[in-house]
């Protein structure tokens, strides 16, 4: 963290190395985030670059009563929302459930003890077949579960990000579980 | 506690975020309530597919990107600016060149050309031609066009 407020300060002096260096740090985590939250890579990258170039405009903001990253990953989140919002009505409506051949594949899975040592082939189906049950949720519930499951970010890290209370994000990722459930009906 | 606060708890029990009280509080009643104790082994299971999720690659060449758009960036804001500047200014040139020019012009408006002067010469066709014998007669002194002739 003391490492970041050097680099952020020397950012502030004009120092173009230094954002590369925040850049190369953080870039994985950003683009992991937007990716989970979007579904697209391209989507991700895109706004990725949208995310750096605001940071970059407004570090001068940016004066450490929270930690870089938890400014980052609320920048992040809030291009993530503007994104979705400006897209509303351009979004085709995807298929609202599992089909058979996938819900077939995930409950295997599922049931399975050891799922982390699945095969390869077998753990990229059952990505795509996840992924694909997270878009189906409401952009708040992927947002949190995103935020603590792919950024494994704490409570206190979630509320400082979305700007709600600790209790909300409890009540937040419940239902978004719920939800997640709901549509894991047929695989549990 | 009724079971939908259970579940809740349950929720961020998975996470690591109760307190050593409300743990205690939960497993105890886990143990005596099937529908609850089922509740948690769906989470369990939920929160290991996430362990599917692999970390992805940004797109290569991330950074190069990045700065390109930046420096293009830059440059457009550079036009952009002067753009908006004579956009705004426009109006100020303009009044300002109306009153030079009218400044430069008011001094003839008020001045009458006197008699006899270039300008005169130029439109009175009798002077004009005084005005040639007279150069004729500095060049080569007085002219005496009948002996000529």
């Amino acid at each position: 963290m003391a490492e970041d407020f050097e680099l952020l300060d020397k950012i502030k002096k004009g120092d173009p190395q230094a954002f590369e260096e925040i850049v190369k740090k953080y870039k994985m985590n950003v683009f992991n985030t937007i990716y989970s939250v979007m579904g697209n890579i391209q989507d991700a990258d895109d706004i990725m670059q949208d995310v750096f170039i605001k940071v970059y405009d407004t570090i001068g903001k940016f004066k450490g009563q929270s930690s870089f990253s938890t400014w980052l990953y609320r920048i992040t989140v809030n291009k993530c929302i503007d994104e979705i919002r400006k897209r509303k009505n351009k979004f085709l409506s995807y298929e609202s459930e599992l089909n058979e051949e996938e819900t077939f594949k995930l409950k295997n899975v599922i049931s399975d003890e050891a799922i982390d040592v699945i095969d390869e082939l077998r753990k990229k189906e059952i990505e795509e077949i996840v992924r694909k049950t997270i878009d189906l949720l409401p952009e708040k519930f992927r947002i949190v579960l995103t935020l603590r499951e792919i950024d494994n970010l704490s409570y206190k890290e979630i509320s400082d990000v979305m700007n709600v209370s600790v209790n909300r994000v409890k009540i937040l990722l419940f239902r978004a579980r719920q939800k997640l459930k709901e549509k894991l009906k047929n695989v549990l | 506690m009724s079971c939908n606060k259970f579940k809740i708890l349950l929720s961020a029990y998975i996470d690591g975020e109760v307190t050593k009280e409300e743990e205690k509080k939960l497993l105890g009643h886990i143990k005596v309530c099937p529908a609850c104790s089922r509740e948690f082994e769906n989470l369990r299971k939920i929160k290991n597919l996430f362990l599917l999720m692999e970390q992805k690659k940004p797109i290569e060449f991330f950074e190069t990107r990045l700065f390109a758009r930046m420096k293009e960036r830059e440059s457009k804001s550079g036009l952009q600016v002067f753009g908006q500047l004579v956009k705004k200014l426009t109006p100020a040139i303009l009044i300002l060149f109306l009153l030079i020019l009218g400044i430069l012009n008011i001094g003839r408006f008020f001045h009458k050309e006197p008699n006899g002067s270039v300008s005169t010469l130029l439109t009175d066709q009798k002077i004009e031609d005084d005005f040639d014998k007279t150069l004729l007669e500095i060049y080569y002194g007085e002219l005496n066009l009948e002996r000529e002739v």
